[in-house]
């Protein structure tokens, strides 16, 4: 059980500090008090995605749908409390559950209707977004509320609220993978379906919960999205699929699914955000800068696919001069 | 590529292989002569697939050397191996199914002309590779429509297209069935005429003394037993093997006269036809057939995998149905697959987890598991099964077959199971797993449970079990104590099936 958790920490943690320093000598305001800040409030939307993406992978599926998903739920979230009159936290619980709704037909093509993740998400990425552009002619709705604003930039204890949602939001999601039945057979379901089932797990109702979940991490993600621009567009939410999956995959979990920790994710997503953070500052292109995320997921992927080959050399050469009488048992 | 099997004779000195904290081959000496079947035996563990693996070009040894006809050859890689003249026949095929067989035979030398596949030479020559080994199989067929046993022999014809001059056969016959097996011995000793070097591996011990010209025994890495000193005999090899083993059959009869499992007329759409038998409490009932029968089809539709067309299962006289595997774990059935790799183990858990996996609820409350709770459990039944402790906290996959085998029966006895089917129980597990699954089997019936036996090993399933139902075509056609029925019985069950199947 401890393998199966504490998945090297060691890894992930390494990639953050590397890329870390790396930002924080190359350029000069990486470090600076509002720059610091700004990064938070950045991890706290991608890591939060990134939760989702997480329990897709852990069930060997992939979802390509969040920043689609987000861009329609923003627009509805905008949309019902300024057009309708819906009162905020009523219109924050229609956005996840919406999201929910979202994330459950994902999961539905994908578990009942054997639909491949790639595809059935792929076509969701599609969908979503045409949807949210059928809204408001296609235009962003501004100024939804004016209290908004607060949920993403206030502040408890000197710290950024959105800090607090990541860190509950993650200390959740380990119990949940850790401490509970569900989280065990995602595990499970992830590294042999056919056995699970043959376990008497309920194989695609907990695919399909997967799906779910990212939906609602998705609609969470939309609420912070749509606070802190105080607006709601069908443009937003470009390329957040792929920054969520990079956040899990360079936090170790394994595309073929049953292995990866949720805590490495959020180390993952800092990750992912640093070097973001650290292109825009040294005024790189955007077109350059979604090359290089795709150049961390294939780097990322490889050392997983690695990672077997590596540490068993590593450990080979440190264990044959040392261990060599013991014996296999059987 | 080039080096035809003009009597090479491989030699292996001193190779010594060591992984992180167990030295797999310790000094291993070996000598492969020409014209020779030489059998490589061992328990799990033993250091036999390293070796193979070592000879293949996958490891590199840390010492030692391996002579072709005296001089040193350095397999860096299987390909390097190939070129060599070694070829390899994995349990696990490497034949592309939707590929045909002449293009399998040649792959990757496919025979061109003018840089096009010359199709004509490619499917004549083919038809020559499989004569020489005198199998009937046409060249265009598509592999992946042979029977297991063809696609076998396409897989050793590929061998011998390699001109290759030593042939290591791994595990070939665990998944054929009886005539094949006889067919594929056939061609291994045409092969042997040939002057070919043959390594073979297998832990059907009869079926190795049948056929080898020596033996060579390892334990823990060395070799206990080299050619010369081996007698190819099935008990002195067993003593060898694991040491002293008392019965190699350790039968008790633990049947009572309850009725458990009562299943009438049952049919589904996946090849079974209307089955009937029933299981008393304590019993072992075993189903017997050949390779493609039914067998794994009758087990499926009782556990819930396959769904029923008609016909009716009563468990302790009530009527149940099972619409899926969840159904059929609640009214305490129990499934330990033919397939422990793909279907029973889960690779990214420790035998922990693979044992709590299909009863979390006994270790939970309120869906909250108690870890402390589920590892003592466990830790109960590791020791009652003589589980390695390693299981704990390693992974399964650094398990050995038995240990894993061990690890899904523990996890039935953690579900509470009353009535379990054992699918190919000791297949590819050595001799000392084995007898642990068979006193296993006894200590689950002298508790009340039940077990159908599926196995196509003839020996065990008459020795083990206390009545035997005869599957052919996806029915039971006959039931028979065992003391009724022999080998010979069940070889002429298979024979009459070949029969009806050709009228």
């Amino acid at each position: 059980m401890k393998k199966l958790f504490s998945s090297s920490i060691t890894g992930p943690l390494l990639a953050l500090l590397l890329v870390f320093l790396c930002v924080a000598l190359t350029t000069d305001r990486f470090l600076s008090p509002g720059n610091l800040s700004n990064l938070i409030l950045q991890v706290s939307i991608v890591s939060i995605v990134a939760i989702g993406a997480t329990f897709v992978i852990l069930i060997g599926g992939i979802d390509l749908s969040p920043g689609s998903a987000i861009a329609l739920l923003t627009v509805l979230f905008a949309s019902s409390i300024k057009f309708v009159g819906v009162p905020l936290p009523v219109a924050i619980l229609l956005v996840v559950a919406m999201g929910a709704l979202l994330g459950l037909l994902n999961g539905v093509l994908v578990a009942y209707l054997r639909i491949p993740a790639f595809i059935a998400t792929l076509a969701a990425l599609s969908a979503f977004r045409g949807v949210a552009f059928g809204f408001n002619n296609g235009s962003p709705v501004f100024s939804i509320h004016p209290d908004l604003e607060s949920i993403f930039y206030g502040t408890f204890l000197g710290a950024p609220l959105p800090l607090y949602y990541v860190i509950f939001l993650y200390g959740l999601s380990f119990m949940v993978l850790r401490y509970t039945a569900f989280g065990r057979s995602i595990y499970a379901v992830g590294g042999n379906p056919r056995a699970a089932e043959l376990s008497g797990l309920n194989v695609k109702k907990i695919q399909m919960y997967c799906f779910v979940i990212a939906g609602i991490a998705a609609a969470l993600g939309a609420v912070l999205m749509a606070a802190r621009l105080n607006s709601g567009s069908p443009n937003y939410g470009v390329g957040l699929e792929l920054a969520a999956i990079a956040a899990a995959v360079v936090g170790g979990a394994s595309l073929t699914g049953g292995r990866g920790n949720i805590i490495n994710t959020a180390l993952g997503a800092m990750t992912i955000v640093i070097v973001q953070n650290g292109l825009n500052l040294n005024t790189v292109p955007t077109s350059a800068q979604n090359v290089i995320v795709g150049a961390i997921i294939v780097i990322a992927v490889a050392i997983d696919i690695w990672r077997d080959d590596i540490t068993s050399k590593i450990k080979g050469r440190f264990q044959s001069t040392k261990n060599v009488s013991k014996k296999n048992h059987h | 590529m080039s080096n035809s099997y003009n009597s090479s004779v491989w030699k292996l000195e001193g190779i010594t292989k060591v992984f992180p904290g167990v030295v797999a081959n310790n000094e291993v000496s070996l000598t492969l002569k020409p014209g020779e079947i030489h059998g490589l035996l061992g328990e799990n563990g033993c250091g036999k697939s390293t070796l193979i693996k070592t000879l293949c070009g996958v490891h590199q040894p840390d010492h030692g050397k391996i002579l072709r006809d005296g001089k040193e050859v350095s397999l860096t890689s299987p390909f390097s191996a190939r070129n060599e003249g070694i070829a390899t026949v994995f349990q696990e095929f490497s034949v592309v199914p939707t590929l045909s067989v002449a293009e399998n035979i040649f792959l990757g030398v496919l025979p061109k002309k003018n840089g096009f596949i010359d199709w004509t030479k490619m499917y004549s020559d083919a038809k020559k590779v499989l004569a020489k080994i005198n199998v009937r199989i046409d060249p265009e067929a598509i592999v992946g429509n042979l029977s297991v046993g063809d696609q076998q022999l396409v897989e050793i014809s590929k061998a011998i297209a390699q001109n290759a001059s030593l042939i290591i056969l791994d595990e070939p016959t665990a998944a054929l069935g009886l005539k094949e097996i006889q067919q594929l011995h056939r061609v291994i000793k045409d092969l042997k005429k040939q002057n070919a070097a043959i390594v073979y591996i297998s832990h059907r011990l009869d079926e190795v003394v049948e056929l080898v010209d020596c033996i060579t025994i390892l334990k823990d890495g060395c070799v206990t037993s080299d050619a010369q000193m081996t007698d190819i005999d099935i008990s002195s090899i067993v003593n060898t093997m694991v040491g002293k083993v008392g019965e190699h059959y350790p039968k008790e009869n633990n049947t009572q006269d309850e009725v458990v499992l009562e299943v009438r007329n049952i049919s589904t759409s996946h090849g079974v036809k209307d089955v009937s038998f029933e299981v008393l409490k304590g019993e072992v009932f075993g189903l017997g057939g050949v390779l493609g029968s039914g067998r794994t089809e009758i087990a499926e539709a009782l556990f819930g995998v396959k769904k029923l067309t008609s016909g009716l299962i009563k468990i302790k006289g009530k009527s149940v149905s099972f619409s899926n595997p969840q159904d059929a774990i609640k009214n305490n059935l129990g499934y330990v697959p033919e397939n422990r790799k793909f279907d029973g183990l889960f690779f990214n858990f420790t035998g922990i987890e693979n044992t709590s996996v299909a009863d979390l609820k006994n270790v939970s409350k309120w869906s909250i598991l108690d870890l402390q709770k589920e590892r003592e459990e466990i830790r109960k039944l590791i020791t009652k099964l003589k589980i390695t402790p390693e299981s704990e906290s390693r992974f399964v996959s650094l398990l050995s077959g038995g240990n894993q085998q061990k690890i899904i029966i523990a996890r039935w006895l953690f579900a509470d199971a009353e009535i379990l089917i054992f699918d190919e129980p000791t297949q590819g597990i050595d001799v000392g797993s084995k007898i642990a699954v068979y006193k296993l089997i006894n200590e689950l019936t002298s508790a009340g449970c039940s077990v159908i036996l599926i196995s196509s090993d003839h020996d065990e399933l008459i020795a083990m079990s206390d009545r035997i139902g005869i599957v052919s075509h996806g029915t039971v056609v006959d039931i028979l104590p065992p003391n009724q029925l022999d080998r010979v019985d069940l070889v002429k069950a298979s024979t009459d099936e070949k029969k009806e199947r050709i009228a």
